[in-house]
């Protein structure tokens, strides 16, 4: 069958947006379905993030702003699947396009459809905290931005066809049977939390206080029911005390809940409370938990900080059952201290962190797209590559195979799209579409002639001020030629009239006042292109979003205020030029810098796909990290999996492998690197050129000083351990092996956890019980971090007699070597001081940072690095691979501590994020960017500090001397230098010195 | 002094009317208690007619119209049934519903015109006077009433009753027709809404007061007491005005 | 929907009460957002403000702001993204760095320091926003107009 340049991708929360917008800039042809009425998912409900505190609506918006505008993707909401058929590279998808009962191509989402709807329908996106109408919109910012009528609320009154002037509602739109070819599916449904079912003791649903911590996030939001106010539900008081509990449908091997670890809660429920306590200040929060699971980068430094300086109390506890005080609707909670003393405390307010669930439709899904589930019904992925389902040529990515953070769905996504890369790049680019359009008239030097359309937006606008009072004020401004007003100027009609009058009166600068240009600015820009003008020979003025809609009830101050508004666009049309976007060539190159298994794996795929790849690898060999591990936890072979990279590697002639190399320079920017690599025992020096780069450089394992270790041979590391077993049989004639966990993490000098440690263990000590059932293994422990599906493992351990005893950070064990025997001293809460004799003493030791060589990459690539020495990404939810410098990613250990697995998705996912500039011949730049006028730039250099994005440098120019140069590819237009300078060197173009000077001055 | 009632009668122009004239021609006999006024049709009466009667002390309300089927504009006695449902449904609050009644004469009924009339005075006779009636008005029942009228006038209620008989006697905009039970529902769950909302809104306009205050002024669940702030503010009526101690305080806009 | 709209036509203002001019700068991402949200949400806030959008809380000089004074605005405003929420990872921490200095010099020169202030609003804050702005209109209210400098509105 022929392989098709198309791709599906099923969910449209933040994986899947990101899937599409990852194979769109790639060159193939996305049709993004979801099944609700807008994108953004999960994440477009929270109000904060882990664990910067990011606002999550200002990060995930633009995104998905631009999944709804992008050209090459198709976006369809409300669908259903119905049929599959086909095979990797060629599948047929037959999907209903449910009606939304309302015109899309119509709606102007301006909402007075569902102001006027008199059936209250359940808000889903509050979680039932609000009232809704049945005509709706998902919450304010959505894309797209359509309302629908909900049918199930419905009850057909007609009311809103009658107020609705777009003429959008149309009762008879019919659902839609659609039939769609693609090459590959990428299936990202995320999840469906847990729900406590009726007659839970935690008295979920019974008890007006006990919410769930979803129901919280909506709480907190300043978009949410209570406007950020976070009150509870009985009474509408603030909650002083306010108890959050853990692992609410997790961890329970009851069969209420699910037995696996939910991964994200310890985490959300530390942002949770510390976002209370900051919402409000009385707020004090309580934290039953197990475990603390802050496995991820900085976790562990964010829940210090939550206890430290939002006053978060954790109590080491499981809860299972809450009592309502009747009186104060007060919610008792009864719990076991440590040292085993019962206390009862009364909280005002009481948050179930939930797990997460397979999604609803997982059965369905599975079913539909024949790919199989594992036994808790997520997504069943391969056992080295987590996107992998088990049907080829489809993937799965996010929470649909396993419980996951944003970061890590976010990867997976790009990881998923990297492979889909793998798998079609033949066919790429073949779907695509381009516009053709006139060439642009050239307007520098001419005197404006400015256009300006104001917009009624039915009522929207000329409901609360004078339109045409506006109209004819604006007609008056000098170099105005016409002032006109619509009913919807984003109307399909409005465009083609705005088309002709740019034709008739040879307009030359365009303004629109209306609504919003970060949602509507496209539109236009777009229309006066196809008119023959330059797209930024246009400007909005904002009359709806911040007038008309602010001060619905000052008739003549909101007209006075719009006819502002309007002159000040005015104002800086006259003063805007047409931009005109470079041009760069790429070259078709990859570096890759390390060759662990994360740099083997990118190489590969990019290969694969035709690239021509450099590995560079410090040591003699390939293999990195990795090499000193025999299996992992699930059971993966990983000795094999290494020799079969390395064999593919070696016999594939794109790959080009410098072993022993060392980089001298690496030059240049995104799409034009030039790198020296000297390599070999003979020191050999190669020049190569190269388009991105991928950083995959590893970490290594911490030696550690304490607990005797090179001391006494009885006390080794964990890798030492593992490789006792399984290269020998020494285990059989030990009685008693204790393994000290942490050792090198979580402390002052490497405040962070290793994230495998406890995996490792817990695979050791199963192996070690398994040769030799009778060996004794004790666990010495601060939190087990066997997060998502290890946890099963974990329990197994336990099952199988390994003892597991928890140590204080500030009382670690005390090791005593007495002749042949070692003992190991320990206190501890329940069981006072004791002391364990041993044989054999491991120490989980953890994984730190190669500081000398990041410190010296860093540099070189002009890429940040954390408190900790690894490398640190664009942004920690929505950009995990990239880096703020462009055309440079990172992959692996180099980042963080993590798994085999997870460093292999990011591989993957640093690939598809190269192909997005590597697919194209030349990348076309940012239009409004930073200028330098050289004349009057002293080379002070303050401009490079001030710039995020290393785009700034200083050059000996041959009239000028030592001046600033702004590099335009790296530049994004954000004006931290021009803000700054002191000599009015540094302009942005679009919000230029001269504009924004236009926009204050009062005279025209 | 036996109790006279205050009673006002809405008549249909066609046949109500009509036959309260031939009442007299016959020279029907029947107390002097109703005070007339004449309205084209039934389905005229703005259920805010009745109420605004019955705020300004009336003791009972009237509503008569043509038989159904007779109706002179086809089906505005039908509109009147809707409505008169939803008033009547609305006086159960401060237990007033006995005191307006809807009832059909025709042009040539004139002794029935006589017998129901004297009924209905007989009636509100026994009822006795309205509490809020006379110098000493009821506040409580007074700021019911009062809250009853803007619920009745809300875009909500006017819309679902306004469509009532359209939604089931015949079909809605997709073809179908709505159940009447399921209907009820929506008509029942609106009105104590509304009526609650209202009161809400009353309340906080005399004075800016938290969630729990209002729940005990008013008796309602301080946990409805807040969805309805909230529904309020987003409809713009209602805002937080400060936090005192722990007890956010909200005002009327 | 059209009672409110003829209501409003109704409630034409009468009263002759100063009305101060405020410029506000917003940056695109979080606060024009913001301000963009108060209006879907349809949250009221005082027509004092006119707003010039900017792409980063970082691209505004201190001349702008000198500038609108002198041009006779009675108060600037400027918003940007709550600090670590930058669009551009650290525009708004240049520009807090900035506006905290030139605050300072405005005092000297003997201008209220009320006259300029400078907020943070995410993209999710329309509420706030809303609050901000009545906060800031009361504040430039209070002081009277801006007569230093020519007036030219």
């Amino acid at each position: 069958m022929e392989k098709i340049g198309a791709v599906m991708v099923v969910g449209a929360g933040i994986g899947g947006s990101q899937a599409a917008l990852d194979l769109a800039d790639s060159g193939y042809k996305v049709y993004l379905i979801e099944s609700t009425t807008s994108i953004g998912g999960v994440m477009a409900q929270l109000d904060k993030t882990f664990p910067t505190n990011d606002c999550a609506m200002c990060i995930v918006s633009p995104k998905l702003v631009e999944t709804g505008r992008h050209q090459n993707i198709d976006l369809s909401i409300n669908c259903e699947i119905q049929d599959v058929i086909g095979e990797a590279g060629n599948f047929t998808i037959k999907v209903l396009k449910k009606s939304l009962y309302i015109n899309p191509e119509k709606c102007t989402g301006c909402g007075v459809c569902g102001r006027e709807c008199p059936v209250e329908a359940i808000d889903v996106f509050n979680e039932g905290l609000a009232n809704y109408a049945a005509t709706s919109v998902k919450y304010p910012q959505a894309v797209p931005l359509v309302f629908a009528i909900d049918k199930n609320y419905c009850i057909g009154c007609g009311i809103c066809q009658g107020v609705c002037k777009a003429k959008a509602i149309e009762y008879d739109r019919k659902d839609e049977e659609v039939e769609i070819n693609v090459g590959a599916i990428i299936l990202a449904p995320g999840f469906d939390e847990y729900i406590p079912p009726e007659g839970n003791l935690y008295g979920y649903g019974k008890y007006k206080n006990v919410v769930t911590s979803i129901e919280f996030e909506r709480i907190l939001s300043a978009s949410g029911p209570y406007a950020g106010r976070v009150l509870r539900p009985s009474d509408g008081d603030v909650p002083e005390k306010v108890a959050f509990l853990q692992c609410v449908g997790s961890r329970d091997y009851t069969g209420k809940g699910k037995p696996y670890c939910s991964s994200v809660c310890c985490m959300y429920t530390a942002k949770e409370a510390v976002i209370a306590h900051e919402h409000m200040h009385q707020i004090q929060p309580t934290i039953f938990s197990m475990d603390i699971r802050a496995y991820g980068k900085d976790f562990d430094k964010y829940i210090i900080r939550a206890q430290e300086e939002y006053e978060v109390r954790y109590i080491r506890s499981r809860i299972s059952s809450i009592t309502e005080v009747p009186e104060t609707k007060d919610l008792r909670i009864k719990y076991e201290t440590e040292d085993g003393t019962v206390v009862e405390e009364d909280y005002h307010m009481v948050v179930l962190a939930v797990g997460l669930n397979p999604p609803n439709d997982a059965q369905f899904l599975a079913e539909k797209f024949g790919v199989e589930l594992n036994e808790y019904d997520f997504a069943m992925t391969d056992i080295f590559n987590p996107v992998q389902t088990s049907k080829p040529g489809i993937f799965a990515c996010g929470a649909f195979s396993s419980p996951k953070d944003i970061p890590d769905t976010v990867t997976q996504a790009s990881a998923a799209a990297g492979c889909v890369n793998q798998l079609l790049h033949e066919k790429k680019g073949t779907l695509i579409t381009e516009k053709t359009l006139p060439p642009e008239i050239f307007v520098r030097g001419q005197p404006p002639r400015i256009g300006v359309f104001i917009c009624y937006c039915g009522i929207n606008i000329g409901g609360f001020l004078d339109v045409p009072e506006v109209t004819k004020y604006a007609s008056n401004l000098p170099n105005v030629v016409l002032a006109d007003n619509n009913l919807y100027t984003c109307s399909a009609d409005t465009q083609t009239l705005i088309k002709d009058t740019i034709k008739e009166y040879h307009l030359n600068r365009v303004v629109v006042a209306s609504c919003t240009p970060r949602t509507h600015e496209p539109l236009f820009q777009e229309t006066i292109r196809e008119a023959g003008l330059n797209r930024y020979l246009f400007q909005m003025a904002n009359i709806r979003d911040q007038c008309s809609w602010v001060h619905m009830n000052e008739w003549d101050k909101a007209t006075e205020k719009a006819k502002d508004l309007v002159r000040m666009a005015v104002n800086k049309a006259r003063n805007i030029e047409a931009i005109e976007r470079i041009k760069l060539p790429v070259t078709q190159k990859t570096l890759i810098v390390g060759g662990g298994i994360s740099g083997m794996v990118a190489a590969l795929n990019f290969a694969t796909q035709g690239y021509e790849t450099f590995l560079i690898e410090k040591q003699k060999e390939l293999g990195g990290f990795a090499r000193h591990i025999y299996n992992t936890l699930e059971g993966g072979n990983v000795q094999e999996f290494i020799s079969d990279l390395i064999e593919k590697i070696n016999s594939n002639k794109l790959i080009r492998v410098f072993t022993q190399a060392e980089i001298e320079i690496i030059d240049g920017y995104i799409g034009n690197f030039k790198t020296t690599v000297i390599h070999g025992s003979k020191k050999e020096k190669t020049e190569f050129e190269h388009g991105v780069v991928i950083v995959a450089t590893g970490a290594k394992e911490y030696q550690p000083t304490e607990y005797l270790y090179g001391q006494n041979n009885k006390v080794i590391l964990q890798s030492e351990f593992e490789k006792l077993l399984n290269t020998s049989n020494d285990i059989n004639d030990k009685k008693s092996v204790v393994m000290i966990q942490c050792v090198g993490s979580r402390n002052d000098d490497h405040p962070y956890c290793s994230k495998m440690c406890c995996a490792e263990a817990i695979k050791n000590a199963l192996l070690a019980k398994q040769k030799n059932p009778n060996v004794e293994v004790v666990v010495l422990f601060r939190d087990i971090r066997t997060y998502g599906f290890k946890e099963k493992y974990y329990r197994e351990a336990r099952e199988k007699g390994v003892i597991f005893i928890n140590y204080e950070e500030n009382e670690p064990p005390e090791i005593i070597s007495e002749g042949s025997i070692l003992k190991i001293k320990l206190k501890t809460l329940k069981m006072g001081e004791i002391t364990i004799e041993s044989d054999l003493l491991v120490l989980s030791a953890g994984i730190i940072a190669k500081r000398e060589d990041n410190e010296e990459l860093a540099k070189m690539l002009k890429v940040p690095l954390n408190d900790d020495n690894f490398f640190l990404e664009a942004h920690v939810k929505l950009r995990p691979v990239d880096f703020a410098t462009e055309g440079v990613f990172v992959a692996g250990l180099a980042h963080c501590p993590k798994t085999i697995e997870d460093s292999i998705s990011q591989a993957n996912a640093a690939v598809a994020r190269a192909c997005t500039i590597l697919s194209k011949d030349e990348i076309e730049v940012e239009g409004k960017i930073g200028e330098i006028d050289m004349a009057r730039c002293t080379g002070c250099g303050m401009c490079i500090d001030n710039c995020a994005y290393n785009a700034i440098e200083l050059i000996d120019d041959r009239r000028f001397g030592r001046v600033a140069y702004i590099n335009s590819i790296l530049c994004k237009g954000c004006g931290a230098c021009a803000g700054n300078c002191r000599c009015a060197a540094i302009d942005i173009r679009g919000f230029t010195g001269e504009q924004i000077f236009a926009m204050i001055t009062g005279r025209n | 002094m036996s109790f006279e009632p205050k009673i006002l009668g809405f008549l249909c122009n066609w046949c109500s009317y009509a036959g309260a004239d031939l009442a007299g021609v016959s020279r029907i006999q029947y107390p002097t208690n109703m005070r007339v006024i004449r309205v084209m049709c039934s389905g005229r009466v703005d259920p805010k007619f009745i109420f605004h009667a019955l705020e300004l002390g009336i003791d009972g309300v009237f509503v008569m119209g043509c038989h159904p089927g007779d109706c002179h504009y086809l089906e505005g006695n039908y509109e009147a049934i809707t409505k008169f449902d939803m008033t009547q449904q609305f006086l159960k609050f401060i237990n007033f519903d006995k005191r307006v009644r809807l009832d059909w004469v025709s042009a040539s009924e004139g002794t029935r015109f006589g017998e129901v009339v004297t009924e209905f005075i007989n009636h509100i006779k026994e009822l006795g006077p309205s509490p809020i009636s006379g110098g000493n008005p009821d506040e409580d029942i007074l700021d019911k009433l009062k809250a009853i009228k803007m619920a009745a006038g809300s875009n909500r209620m006017r819309a679902l009753v306004g469509r009532e008989k359209t939604l089931l006697g015949s079909e809605n905009v997709y073809g179908e027709q709505i159940i009447e039970q399921r209907f009820n529902i929506l008509i029942d769950k609106a009105i104590k809404d509304e009526f609650e909302r209202h009161r809400v809104l009353l309340a906080l306009e005399k004075d800016s007061n938290s969630v729990k205050d209002l729940a005990v002024e008013l008796n309602i669940d301080p946990s409805i007491v807040l969805e309805h702030v909230l529904t309020l503010k987003t409809r713009g009526q209602v805002d937080f005005q400060k936090i005192k101690g722990n007890t956010p305080i909200f005002m009327r806009l | 929907m059209n009672e409110i709209t003829s209501e409003s036509k109704q409630m034409k203002n009468t009263d002759d009460e100063w009305e101060p001019k405020i410029l506000a700068f917003l940056c695109n991402w979080c606060s024009y957002a913001g301000a963009d949200l108060a209006g879907v949400s349809r949250i009221q806030y005082p027509p004092n403000i006119r707003v010039v959008r900017v792409p980063c809380s970082g691209r505004i000089n201190p001349y702008f702001i000198v500038k609108a004074l002198l041009d006779g605005w009675d108060g600037v405003l400027v918003s940007g993204c709550h600090p670590g929420d930058c669009h551009y990872l650290t525009g708004n921490l240049v520009a807090r760095r900035r506006f905290g200095i030139l605050k300072d010099l405005l005092e000297f020169f003997g201008i209220e320091p009320d006259r300029v202030n400078f907020m943070w609003a995410s993209a999710a804050e329309g509420e706030r926003f809303a609050v901000l702005i009545r906060k800031t209109t009361k504040l430039v209210k209070k002081m009277g107009p801006n007569k230093k400098f020519e007036k030219k509105w």
